[in-house]
């Protein structure tokens, strides 16, 4: 069984950064690539934004990822700015569609698997405690991350039974398609976490104790240098709200 | 047989699973929202089909607090995706509501659960905020859709739209949590997993 | 010492599984085995030990256990956790973390120990247990016996005094095997309680002192290895137990009289950039049952799903019957029967189910098919509450009647007893001469009760491919 693309690799990982910059990261992605929020300075600064996933991804070694994410980043780019000229109608409102929406989707979900794909459980849990957040929203955070990669494997397990067995999308299953991917997707995967349930508390998760955590994250140069980045955004922010 | 209240690890980590696999599905189904007619069906989809996992959880809830988290953790999610700060609030408000209500049937009764997770579902409509307090911006942040999807967009959801999309998300839910409860009956019971 | 008394136990909504009236005492050092068939409760007695039942699996109890003093029945499971360590069969499911340490030290976190007294416990377990050159990796790339080492570590961090293992070699090779024998062994030494639950038994005789066996909830009885080992094999077949003796299993498979052939060319893949598969040619006689070994990681998995036409960059090719198959031809052709059979059990009836994807003209067909698989008593029962060996046989049924010729098992008697692994071995002998079976497995005994041919594949080559 290949490894899913969504674990972290903890082997020759290249650039570390600490858990809670990459969620300040991707945050700001959520907040001004997708959400355009922050007043005409900070959108012309969009392009810088959109440039960082493909420098993580690289510092994370993560060269395949990076390499589709810059060629597909940029070809919808462009694309958005030359169909603009020279296409009309249906096509052109296709088209157009179709680059800007994914120039814009594209960078959040890069961030989105560059934080998953480099973060190991227990550095993410790690990094909860450190934010002081309550037991009772870490340990179901920490198995849902856990437990995201298992959903997916499951789900391609069953899209590969499905195809054997000829299932198609439309046809005479169309209405019925919702019902075979959703129940054994939902049977397997309650199964799994029912036996994950039966290991993890069988080593005392969920105690009354307070965790401890032997992973080793905190801030390092690398984080204070895209920390003071991230905020450049929010101060132009309020000077524009301001007026200034 | 344990009789306590508490919420314990068995407990967080259910939440931990089946928040997992809602959010895997309302993920596949939110990708629907780019085609823009689509993204008012929002509130009929998600919670029709969020109805299914959402009732698989309920059978496993019994305690007071375990729909309250499960709302905030699918409202962080919702956050960190790019919905916006408003249904990870709304998240916290109505997944209360529904707690509340649930517990008003003691975790067990068929209609109180029904009921809760059409409460529950109220917080879809923190998705949609932004595009009713800041209308011009909304758009104006969405330009690069083509124009098309603006007007077309524009078009649907006019201030009129506010009730229906609340209303939806509620009935769907309703029908979502039967649609769920139907699926228990059929498959997940016989399976062996409730 | 661990004792039970008078415990019965019923599932909140099932009725296997559940146990009447058992009373036990285990004293401290003691290495117990426990087995029996499936569902006869076995599986049972190890949840009571480590808790789980009542605090994780509901239902009605009665009686109490006591473990080193501790009353499990009342006491939460993290109190528990302390005293009794618990090793689990599937390495999909019994990992928290990604990386090796950070599993390690996941009970000692749970226990709010300090960070650098979860060190210094690492250092001791991963010395004791030889697995220094472990640490710091992706659980998920080790292989099988590296990931129950690290399960076993991760549980030994914790020091408990009593260890219980359920079926700890479902999914292992034999190699790994003789892995977690010497962990288990260590322990031992060590003057742990350890009390085993499996199917397996041939690695346990020189570990256990006790053997304890179980039949419908009850002890069907109770000895010591010694006289375990006197019993003959029939005595223990008897019982639904595999042998005791790995060497006694061989056995002599029936004619076989293929004489087309069936031939793979090309079955090259790499992932990566790293080539995980290169079989340029092999011929395979149609109407074999070829069995697929290797070590976990060898490439058995690929090979397999290259086969089946599931990997959309290969490039190779089947000849069948004159005719060249190519990846999306494979689709139609081929079958597998998945280790965890859910995935592909879609429809709410049997009948329903062996029907979806059917070949039409193979409509009339569908009574006799269900009726030589045993499976029309439960046409009408829902795919999912049937037995793992009706569902396997539902999945075959499915795949004979949409006209599948190769047909593909991936260790179909993982976590079998000897009744059912020998019910699937025979199954498979019945495909003999109809359809070409591939079964990627570990089982020594299901090779010899049915296989015609071995193919050993190590590091994605043809290592052997023997007629047996």
């Amino acid at each position: 069984m290949g490894r899913s693309i969504l674990q972290a690799s903890v082997t020759d990982r290249g650039l570390v950064l600490d858990p809670r910059t990459k969620i300040l990261l991707l945050l700001n992605m959520a907040i001004f690539v997708l959400g355009s929020a922050g007043g005409g300075r900070v959108q012309a600064l969009t392009p810088l934004f959109c440039a960082m996933p493909a420098v993580l991804l690289l510092s994370a070694k993560k060269w395949r990822t990076a390499i589709t994410y810059i060629i597909l980043f940029s070809v919808s780019y462009v694309g958005y700015a030359v169909f603009g000229d020279i296409t009309t109608g249906f096509l052109h409102y296709f088209l157009l569609s179709c680059c800007g929406i994914l120039a814009r989707f594209l960078p959040s979900i890069m961030m989105g698997g560059y934080l998953v794909s480099t973060t190991t459980v227990s550095e993410f849990t790690a990094a909860m405690l450190k934010m002081k957040l309550s037991e009772k929203i870490i340990i179901p955070l920490s198995v849902m991350f856990r437990f995201f990669p298992t959903v997916f494997d499951e789900a391609a397990s069953i899209n590969a039974a499905m195809k054997m067995r000829g299932i198609h999308l439309g046809g005479k299953n169309a209405g019925k398609i919702l019902e075979y991917r959703i129940v054994p997707l939902m049977t397997c995967c309650v199964k799994i976490g029912e036996e994950l349930s039966a290991a993890a508390l069988t080593r005392g998760l969920g105690g009354e104790v307070r965790r401890t955590n032997i992973c080793n994250i905190g801030f390092k140069v690398q984080d204070f240098i895209f920390i003071t980045v991230s905020i450049v955004p929010y101060v132009l922010w309020i000077l524009d709200i301001v007026g200034i | 047989m344990n009789n306590d209240n508490k919420i314990k690890g068995k407990d967080l980590i259910n939440i931990g699973i089946y928040a997992a696999i809602y959010c895997v599905i309302m993920t596949c189904i939110a990708m629907l929202g780019y085609i823009p007619i689509m993204m008012p069906l929002l509130a009929v989809f998600c919670p029709l089909i969020g109805g299914i996992p959402m009732m698989l959880f309920y059978t496993k809830t019994k305690k007071f607090g375990m729909i309250t988290i499960m709302s905030v953790i699918i409202g962080i999610y919702l956050w960190v995706t790019g919905m916006g700060i408003y249904p990870a609030i709304f998240g916290v408000v109505f997944g209360f509501l529904a707690d509340l209500v649930a517990k008003s049937g003691g975790y067990k009764s068929f209609a109180k659960t029904v009921l809760s997770y059409g409460v529950m579902c109220l917080m879809i409509f923190g998705n949609y905020l932004p595009l009713f307090i800041d209308r011009e911006g909304y758009f104006a942040s969405r330009e690069k859709f083509g124009q098309e999807y603006v007007d077309t967009l524009g078009g649907i959801m006019q201030n009129w739209m506010i009730p229906v999309l609340i209303i939806a998300s509620f009935v769907f839910g309703v029908l979502g949590a039967l649609l769920g409860k139907a699926l228990l009956k059929k498959h997940f019971i016989k399976a062996g997993i409730v | 010492m661990i004792e039970i008394k008078n415990v019965s136990f019923r599932h909140e909504n099932a009725d296997e599984g559940s146990i009447h009236d058992i009373t036990l005492t285990i004293p401290d050092g003691q290495c117990v085995l426990l087995c029996g068939e499936s569902g006869s409760g076995k599986t049972t007695i190890t949840r009571l030990i480590n808790g789980l039942i009542p605090h994780y699996y509901e239902g009605e109890m009665h009686g109490e256990v006591i473990a080193n003093g501790l009353n499990v029945t009342k006491s939460e499971l993290y109190e528990t956790a302390k005293k009794v360590g618990s090793v689990f069969q599937n390495p999909r499911s019994q990992f928290f973390c990604v990386d090796t340490t950070s599993e390690l030290a996941f009970g000692c976190e749970n226990m709010g120990l300090p960070e650098a007294d979860i060190l210094s416990r690492i250092d001791k377990v991963t010395a004791e247990m030889n697995i220094k050159s472990l640490m710091g990796q992706n659980i998920f790339e080790l292989s099988g016996g590296e990931k129950q080492k690290i399960a076993c570590g991760s549980v030994s961090a914790l020091q408990p005094e009593i260890m219980v293992l359920d079926e700890p070699t479902s999914n292992l090779d034999l190699n790994a095997i003789e892995e977690l024998k010497e962990t288990v062994q260590k322990w031992k030494q060590s003057g742990k309680t350890i009390i085993i639950a499996e199917h397996r038994l041939y690695w346990l005789r020189e570990i256990c002192d006790r053997v304890i066996c179980t039949q419908n909830g009850r002890i069907e009885f109770d000895m010591t290895m010694e006289e375990f080992k006197s019993l003959s094999d029939e005595e223990r077949n008897a019982y639904g137990l595999r042998p005791l003796f790995a060497e006694n299993a061989v056995q002599t498979v029936g004619n076989f009289s293929g004489t087309d052939i069936l031939t793979l060319n090309n079955f090259s893949f790499s992932y990566d950039k790293k080539e995980v598969l290169n079989i340029p040619k092999l011929e395979i006689p149609v109407g074999s049952i070829v069995a697929v070994t290797g070590h976990n990681g060898a490439g058995k998995s690929t090979f397999s799903r290259c086969l089946c036409g599931l990997e959309k960059r290969f490039k190779g090719t089947v000849l069948l019957n004159g005719e060249t198959l190519k990846s999306r031809q494979l689709l139609k052709k081929c079958y597998m029967v998945m280790q965890d059979v859910n995935h592909q059990l879609f429809c709410e009836t049997v009948e329903e189910e062996v029907q979806l994807g059917m070949n039409e003209e193979n409509a009339g067909k569908v009574q006799k098919i269900l009726e030589e698989l045993d499976l029309d008593g439960f046409a009408q029962r829902h795919p999912m509450s049937l037995s793992g060996g009706q569902k396997q046989r539902t999945a075959i049924a499915s795949a004979m009647l949409a006209d599948k010729e190769i047909l593909l098992f991936d260790e179909p008697t993982s976590g079998l007893d000897f009744k059912h692994m020998e019910q699937t071995a025979k199954l498979l002998s019945s495909l003999k001469n109809k359809k070409t079976v591939f079964v990627a497995t570990h089982d020594p005994e299901l090779i010899s009760r049915c296989c015609t041919h071995i193919l050993r594949i190590e590091n994605g080559v043809i290592d052997e491919f023997t007629s047996r």
